[in-house]
């Protein structure tokens, strides 16, 4: 979970960081009526991604009247597909220099890795590729607690040596970076950011900016920190862009769901396409399928397949889950056909047959609309599943007559998709006949 | 069809404890067998370990804090720690661990410190700084730690599994003997290592070994640690790593491949997923990111250092076959013997749940207890003998005197005084009382750390409540005579005098060591074991199960003893003889639309303890005219209604009660005292091997009442 900048900071200062006067968090001009400000200030857009100075996310006001403008303006914006609804008020610092420091995961190894460089304020990243040796950076075997003296002695020794003019603050250097390590273990973060973290005119070290993700997995036990913040630890914060109706609504249920289209809800078909749906199987299996469907649509069918979403229906789902991640799909008003797989593992073919007819015979009850449905089941419990769909079929044949369901692996699953596909696409010009 | 499977010693997980802990791998040379521990035993620890069972795998036992000293699946021993199962199964080579996120690191580095070379890692959303400290653990003892988030591995080969993987994974088949060869697959995600093996083996392409090296971000072993290492193995073909978008595992073994190509002599073919994932969005996988920006992580980054590296990436299961099959050149195994193996597991029937016991097995004409045959037991051993092998599974040796000590001091221990049985006439009512009331026998069976002393010492204490019952306390009070024994005891309690004909003392005890235990499926066995299963008191469950025994069930022998009298008494005043009587008897109360008490029997059409009672009763010299009724009311029956109906257990225990010019009671009384010993083995059998408030045959439960109504006004 990603904090905004303002959460970020709280939790740097409660480590004895110094960070910048936090004057307000405001939705609108209204609420500035509130505050006494001394200016300059900085007004920074709150969002859960990078790049905002660069899309007009952080400006500095003189005035009031300069403050309204900014934040009027700042609140239209959407930054990388983020839209504006926090912006943070600062105290302005004056910079000397700007430095660049991060707690993060190594990606390689899983260890801990602190990078520092004297070159901050600038995108990190454009530096390490064009040079390499102005940055600093460590790795820390043991997953020690606290950062040893003598690691963050040889950072400071680096930055120094890199930019003379912080010459005198070492040791302000040597705690900040001990705090920023400490601070990443004891909240458990996957990344503990500050770029840029400032020099002022005075020698003061203060974090300008700052990024926290913190791990999804430790959040329960990390609630007292949450709540310090004023963040609900029972409420898991979704920090994507922002969710469909469709995403919002598999949130809801508990299972991941992504829309591939942009606004599913008006998305216009193309005619002559073929709109796929995915009940796959684990996460492995969601992301594979996408490209599997979009592979045999190539292959076979000149690209006319589209697939319109990715969700992981693996795990063990309920029943019930099982019939809405069925259900969300036949609502999607772009889903021509349904692709599902339940390969069991640790899920039970059983209760995925269960759960996908009961949305079946749900929906033909109700009179909603049904999709025709491809799929294959193999492994556990798939004995049970296999009665029970043959039972299902004679007791109602009505509602599953567009149920293709292949019992065991004498097809493996592209085929399936291919066969499915097919199928769908012969439909659809039936319809079209219809009509 | 091939059955056979290859000597673990000659497989690909073998080979993998060898290049750890060669000493280890040693002993699986000898042993030919490969011991792996199941850490976790919640729902899906426990039913997996059976999973893993069936398919082969040598669990040798459990770690559940807490739940040492217990068994899991009825034969599997379970420690609390792993440290103590190593002490006790020195071999062990894998563990598998189940537990939740969290407690899964505590649970995880303890298996790696007692030094099990490959550890696989099932538990998912594990905190990444709790994964850290896994990491630096597993570094420091070289484990191959396979996940978190791992399906787990298997090894076709050899018939082994470690995980939760479905079993549709092939071998190779050469003649009628399965081959080590193959390709070995390694994947991030459980499904699509299923579906790559699905399709490969749909072109006859056999899997040596399918290591799920986890999903999570953070896992132990990567792909640049497992790969070079599964390509020394000299029966592994081909390696087919199945990597997703996210994170940079794939990237780092191109690097190695460029750097060290010695360490990869065999082909690679990496199915890369994510190549039409959109930016930015975060996929299920907690790994399977992929940031703007970022020159790993990307499907292109992965797919471009991949083929610099000399690797083939694929993105489709149609190519995945394609490019193995061309790389082979042959196939392992007859593709329409894979189909036909397959169809046997799609046409399959559901299994029935099944729950096993180790103590008594029942079958029709013949009750064995733990292997003995129930009727040499009677004609041989003692009550206390029979409990001890009832509860431990073996008779005992140096034990004997030390039951023995425990069933006298029971019987001297304070009773509760304040319970009025003047007025109770049924005796199984009495002894459930009191055992509810018995304050010692409850503190006694919750201090005792062994169950056969505690049926030794609950004898002890039946024993005590039926002297009570048959007003004989103060004969046991007054005795005189030194160095009395249990089985005297038994007979002066019951009966009110000590006889010098041994024979005697010896029947009564056979007639209650006949009725010790029926298996798990009589109502005093059942009600017995559902209270354990709430794991109730040892004395609440057994006073349950006591109070079970009625008419119905065990409690005939006294009806049996008086119907025998009757007859015995007919016969005499009538000057007729016996079987025309018993003939007449019979009559008369079936026309009376009564039953005949102790004749008939759920399971066996001759009662196996039938003839061994007549025989022990014939030496006593207590084979008088009851018996001889008993011998021939089975035939006197089927004149009546044209039936048969066996003369059972009650039946013939009640002749001979009735033989010895003693209380008809008695006849329930001794049913009741022998059952306690099979009841308390029940009880702990459940308590010691099954989880908590088992679901006993909920599927079977329907509702047939009427259905939903309103409650009507006022």
């Amino acid at each position: 979970m990603r904090l905004y900048e303002y959460e970020a900071k709280q939790i740097f200062g409660k480590f004895g960081m110094r960070i910048p006067q936090q004057i307000a968090i405001v939705e609108n001009i209204e609420q500035l009526d509130d505050f006494s400000i001394s200016f300059p200030i900085m007004i920074k857009a709150m969002v859960l991604i990078g790049g905002r100075g660069k899309a007009g996310g952080i400006k500095k006001a003189k005035n009031i009247d300069e403050t309204k403008t900014i934040i009027s303006e700042m609140l239209k914006l959407s930054i990388h597909g983020y839209s504006i609804e926090k912006i943070l008020l600062e105290e302005a610092v004056n910079i000397s220099s700007e430095i660049y420091l991060s707690v993060t995961t190594d990606p390689a190894t899983f260890d801990i890795v602190i990078v520092a460089s004297a070159s901050g304020g600038v995108d990190i990243e454009e530096v390490a590729r064009q040079n390499p040796e102005k940055i600093w950076k460590k790795i820390i075997l043991e997953n020690v607690k606290e950062l040893p003296g003598i690691i963050a002695d040889e950072a400071v020794e680096f930055l120094v040596k890199s930019d003379s003019n912080l010459m005198g603050s070492e040791n302000q250097l040597k705690t900040t970076i001990q705090s920023l390590y400490s601070a990443f273990q004891t909240v458990e973060a996957k990344i503990c950011e500050i770029n840029p973290l400032i020099v002022s005119e005075d020698k003061n070290i203060i974090a300008a900016d700052a990024k926290v993700v913190l791990d999804d997995n430790s959040l329960y036990r990390q609630e007292p920190l949450l709540k310090s913040i004023g963040i609900d630890p029972r409420s898991k914060r979704h920090d994507i862009s922002e969710q469909t109706i469709f995403e919002d609504k598999a949130y809801r249920i508990g299972f991941p769901y992504l829309d591939l289209l942009d606004e599913p809800e008006k998305f216009e078909k193309e005619k002559d396409k073929l709109y796929v749906g995915l009940v796959p199987g684990g996460a492995g299996y969601g992301i594979f399928s996408i490209d599997e469907v979009v592979n045999v649509g190539n292959r076979y069918f000149n690209g006319k397949v589209v697939p319109i979403n990715f969700m992981d229906s693996g795990g063990g789902p309920s029943l019930s889950k099982v019939a809405d991640m069925f259900h969300l799909l036949m609502d999607h008003p772009a889903t021509d056909l349904i692709i599902t797989s339940r390969f069991g593992g640790i899920s039970s073919c059983d209760i995925f047959i269960r759960g996908l007819i009961m949305s079946l015979r749900d929906r033909y009850t109700k009179r909603k609309r049904m999709i025709p449905i491809f799929g294959r089941m193999v492994g556990t419990d798939l004995a049970a599943a296999r009665e029970y769909f043959e039972k299902a079929k004679r007791e109602t044949p009505e509602p599953l007559k567009d149920l293709h369901i292949v019992v065991g692996n004498k097809k493996i699953m592209a085929d399936v998709i291919k066969d499915g596909i097919e199928y769908g696409f012969k439909i659809k010009s039936q319809d079209g006949i219809k009509r | 069809m091939v059955e056979g499977k290859l000597k673990p010693d000659q497989g690909l997980l073998y080979y993998l404890i060898k290049e750890i802990r060669p000493e280890l791998a040693e002993q699986i040379t000898k042993t030919k067998t490969i011991e792996t521990m199941i850490v976790g035993l919640g729902r899906q620890g426990t039913r997996h370990a059976q999973l893993m069972m069936e398919y082969g795998t040598n669990v040798t036992c459990g770690v559940a804090p807490g739940r040492g000293g217990t068994k899991v699946h009825e034969t599997i021993p379970v420690y609390d720690s792993a440290q103590e199962a190593i002490n006790n199964h020195p071999n062990i080579a894998v563990a598998s661990i189940w537990r939740h996120y969290s407690t899964a690191k505590d649970a995880t580095i303890e298996v790696i410190k007692s030094g099990i070379p490959i550890v696989v890692l099932i538990s998912e959303f594990i905190p990444l700084k709790d994964v850290r400290d896994i990491l630096v653990e597993a570094r420091k003892h070289k484990t191959i730690l396979f996940g978190g988030n791992t399906p787990g591995i298997i090894f076709p080969p050899e018939g082994i599994k470690i995980g939760m993987l479905p079993d549709i994974f092939q071998a190779q088949i050469v003649g009628e003997e399965v081959g080590a060869k193959g390709v070995t697959i390694l994947s991030r995600s459980g499904a699509i290592l299923y579906h790559m093996s699905d399709a490969l083996a749909s072109a006859g392409i056999a899997q040596n070994g399918v290591l799920g090296v986890g999903g999570d971000g953070a896992i132990g072993s990567r792909f640049v640690d497992l790969v070079s290492l599964v390509m020394k193995y000299e029966e592994t073909d081909l390696v087919v790593v199945a990597g997703e978008i996210g994170g940079m595992q794939e990237e780092l073994l191109a690097q190695d491949m460029i750097a060290h190509p010695e360490k990869y002599p065999k082909p690679l073919v990496a199915l890369i997923s994510g190549a039409n994932a959109p930016e930015g969005k975060t996929m299920g996988h907690a790994g399977a990111v992929i940031a703007p920006g970022q020159n790993y992580g990307t499907f292109n980054s992965k797919k471009e250092t991949l083929e610099k590296a000399g690797a083939t990436v694929v993105n489709h299961q149609r190519d995945l076959i394609e490019v193995v099959k061309s790389k082979l050149g042959k196939t392992y195994f007859e593709i329409e013997d894979y189909y036909n193996r397959m169809r046997k597991k799609w046409d399959a029937k559901s299994p029935e749940p099944t729950w096993g016991t180790l103590i008594t097995n029942v079958m029709p004409n013949n009750l064995i207890i733990r292997g003995y045959p129930l009727q040499e037991i009677i004609a041989r051993k003692g009550l206390l003998e029979t409990a001890y092998l009832l509860n431990k599974g073996e008779f005992p040796v140096k034990q004997i005197a030390e039951l023995e000590n425990l069933a006298l001091k029971a019987l001297k221990d304070e009773l509760f005084n304040d319970y009025n049985i003047l007025n109770e006439t049924d005796v199984a009512k009495v002894i459930g009382t009191f055992l509810l009331l018995d304050d010692n026998l409850s503190s006694f069976a919750r201090e005792a750390n062994d169950e056969s002393k505690v049926v030794a010492y609950a004898l002890g204490r039946v024993l005590k409540y039926l002297t009570k019952f048959f007003n004989n306390e103060d004969k046991i009070i007054n005795l005189q005579k030194e160095d009395v024994s249990f089985s005297e005891l038994i007979y002066l309690g019951l009966v009110g005098e000590i006889p010098s004909d041994v024979s005697k003392i010896k029947l009564l005890e056979a007639i209650i060591t006949a009725c010790v235990d029926h298996g798990v499926t009589p109502p005093s066995a059942q009600a017995t074991r559902i209270l354990a299963s709430t794991r109730a008191n040892y004395e609440v469950a057994l006073s349950a199960g006591t109070q079970a025994i009625t008419d119905v069930h065990g409690g005939a022998g006294q009806k049996a003893a008086e119907f025998f009298l009757s007859v015995v008494k007919n016969a005499k005043e009538n000057n007729k003889d016996l079987d025309e009587t018993a003939f007449e008897t019979i009559r008369e109360t079936i026309k009376a639309g009564k039953r005949i008490e102790g004749l008939g029997h759920r399971i066996h059409t001759q009662d196996p303890r039938r003839d061994v009672l007549w025989d022990l009763s014939e030496k006593a010299g207590y084979a008088k005219e009851c018996v001889a009724v008993s011998k021939l009311v089975s035939d006197a029956f089927y004149r009546v209604r044209g039936m048969n109906l066996p003369i059972n257990v009650d039946g013939v225990i009640g002749a001979i009660i009735a033989d010895m010019g003693i209380n008809p009671k008695l006849a329930k009384a001794v049913f009741v005292f022998g059952r306690i010993a099979g009841l308390t083995a029940q009880y702990y059998e459940e308590i010691n091997t099954q989880p908590q408030m088992r679901r006993l045959a909920f599927d079977r439960a329907v509702y047939k009442g009427p259905s939903i109504r309103e409650v009507p006004q006022n």
